[in-house]
């Protein structure tokens, strides 16, 4: 699903198409993805996230609100302690609402123990908002919580608008 | 690259542990309690079940021999020496280290559990200007040990990673007197054993490394006397110390630390904490405990951990043909088989009780989040038909928890493990 309320190029940049918001969601995961062994692609962040950027992670043991170094950080440590050896989320359903050079993204995932993996570790729905800059679309805020929707149909609750 | 560090706050950790621990409880497979115990079988909830989660892995707790030294330690000294072993220690003590050092060619200092050694012995090793590599998955015993290091760098390597170590012993060389690499022998979930080849051709290379390898889970049924695999591996190298279990294959109570010289002993003996303040290990285990290492001492020990050596390849064997997967096949009493979530190891694990089987889930913190699987040991109380049982019952629950309808029926797992056992023949 997809609403467009306005695509005026912002700061005289080239006209946005939903096609650029799908890479950079895609781009999203992948970097925050690694295999075993592996780590998250750092760099890759740093191109997905305005420097901007607020991410907010909700847990039942309290919410935590980070910039992208403070959540790299944290995320390190998770790598870093064992507790994470590989990471495997993908999108499974995405609604986009466009307002001009403002996006709001709801973006349901699934974590996989490995890709091809028939069961979910963990489902959700990744509340983004994103922001046009110079160069491109970026990410303004990411913001999820980690148990909430466990256990529900993801996909259902954003009408199934399959992304790929 | 990320150039701050980031740390969870105790209390969080506490939090988030609470939340994994309680869903694993609340699905009724952990937590539980033992109504009767015979080695082979275990009760819970009124059901007779025959065990595959037991670290009694040469099955010596219910022998003769080591009732008898109980009874023998009672009525010498009662239950209990009411002493700080500072002050005054029961001359078992001594019998006990004599026999762990005959076991091992090794001074053997005696530690009230492993942790409590750990505890008395890496504040004693490490000193000033050294550095500490821990493996990321090595027993939580040893990490707690490591952060009583205050001032000292403690790094942590990804799980056998021996590039990464070799690159971070380079660098730290040149900065650090030491650095000691703190892992474990065989590690206790995955059932995975430390590459002791690499472990020694790191310590050719490398004259600053230091070694310090908990082999609780190999120790007894490992090496000769049951010495466990680092002293069988590492042949005695003096930059090694290694810690055994005196309960699981033991089957007693305690810990010992295995040193390169009495002057280490001494001073990890003296000011190695839980050494002065910590209360013994009581009369009644330790005479179970001298017992124990008499038997390990005894012509007949090595057809013992033949036995288990047999049991652990039929479990491999038949296990081949299933299709269900093992985190690891080294040849070990452990066996961990992945599942793509927590649940399904619940179910896997639930499953087999009503098949008439005990083994045990896992998942987070006992191993990654990302990890959850089902862990099982083979011991000596099990037989060889309980151990193919266990691997049909195994191959069931596994198909069944993850994939209803592709259930192999029974005839199709026997044809898949009868062809495993033809191909190996």
């Amino acid at each position: 699903m997809s609403i467009d309320l306005g695509s005026s190029p912002a700061h005289g940049g080239p006209q946005v198409s939903d096609a650029d918001i799908a890479r950079l969601l895609s781009r999203l995961y992948e970097v925050i993805s690694f295999p075993e062994g592996g780590e998250p692609d750092w760099g890759g962040m740093a191109d997905v996230f305005s420097t901007h950027a607020r991410i907010t992670r909700i847990t039942p043991e309290g919410t935590d609100y980070f910039d992208l170094p403070t959540f790299q950080a944290m995320a390190q440590e998770l790598v870093r302690i064992g507790a994470y050896t590989a990471f495997h989320e993908t999108e499974v359903a995405c609604r986009v609402e466009r307002f001009g050079n403002v996006a709001h993204v709801a973006s349901a995932y699934e974590t996989r123990r490995e890709p091809g993996a028939r069961a979910c570790l963990s489902r959700g729905i990744n509340s983004l908002q994103l922001v046009r800059e110079n160069d491109g679309w970026r990410v303004l805020s990411l913001c999820w919580d980690d148990e909430a929707l466990k256990e529900r149909d993801v996909r259902a609750l954003l009408g199934a608008d399959h992304h790929g | 690259m990320v150039d701050r560090r980031y740390r969870f706050s105790p209390s969080r950790i506490v939090d988030t542990a609470d939340r994994y621990v309680g869903a694993a409880e609340d699905h009724g497979v952990i937590m539980n309690r033992a109504g009767s115990y015979a080695g082979r079988e275990v009760e819970i909830e009124g059901r007779e079940l025959r065990s595959f989660g037991s670290c009694s892995y040469l099955g010596l707790e219910l022998r003769p021999e080591l009732r008898q030294g109980v009874r023998e330690a009672v009525d010498r000294y009662g239950t209990q020496m009411p002493f700080s072993r500072a002050y005054l220690e029961n001359a078992l003590y001594e019998e006990l280290e004599a026999g762990l050092s005959a076991m091992t060619g090794r001074p053997a200092l005696v530690g009230a559990s492993t942790t409590l050694a750990h505890f008395a012995a890496l504040p004693v090793l490490v000193r000033d200007g050294d550095a500490v590599i821990i493996d990321q998955f090595a027993h939580a015993s040893l990490h707690s040990a490591t952060s009583l290091l205050h001032d000292t760098q403690v790094e942590m390597l990804r799980h056998q990673r021996f590039d990464q170590l070799e690159a971070r012993l380079h660098a730290l060389s040149s900065t650090h007197r030491r650095v000691w690499y703190v892992g474990d022998g065989v590690y206790s979930m995955r059932g995975d054993l430390a590459r002791f080849a690499d472990l020694r051709t790191l310590l050719e290379r490398h004259p600053a490394l230091h070694l310090y390898i908990d082999d609780a889970h190999a120790t007894s049924w490992y090496g000769t006397h049951g010495r466990g695999g680092a002293l069988s591996e590492l042949g005695g190298h003096e930059r090694v110390v290694v810690a055994l279990s005196l309960n699981k294959a033991f089957a007693a109570a305690g810990g010992a630390l295995l040193l390169p010289d009495r002057k280490l002993l001494k001073r990890i003996r003296r000011c190695g904490g839980p050494m002065l303040f910590s209360g013994p290990i009581q009369p009644p285990m330790l005479g179970a405990a001298v017992a124990s290492a008499r038997l390990h001492l005894d012509p007949s020990f090595p057809s013992l951990q033949a036995e288990l050596g047999s049991l652990i390849e039929r479990a491999n064997r038949a296990l081949s043909g299933t299709g269900v997967p093992l985190a690891s096949t080294d040849a070990t009493p452990i066996f961990m088989v992945p599942c793509e979530a927590p649940e399904i190891a619940f179910d896997v694990v639930r499953r087999l009780r009503t098949l008439g089987f005990y083994a045990c889930p896992s998942t987070f913190p006992a191993v990654p989040v990302n990890q959850p699987g089902v862990r099982f040991t083979v011991t000596r109380h099990n037989t060889a038909e309980d151990v193919d049982d266990f691997v049909e019952a195994l191959t069931t629950a596994f198909y069944e928890a993850n994939e209803p309808a592709t259930v192999p029926r029974s005839r199709e797992v026997h044809a898949l493990r009868d062809e495993a056992a033809a191909s190996v023949r």
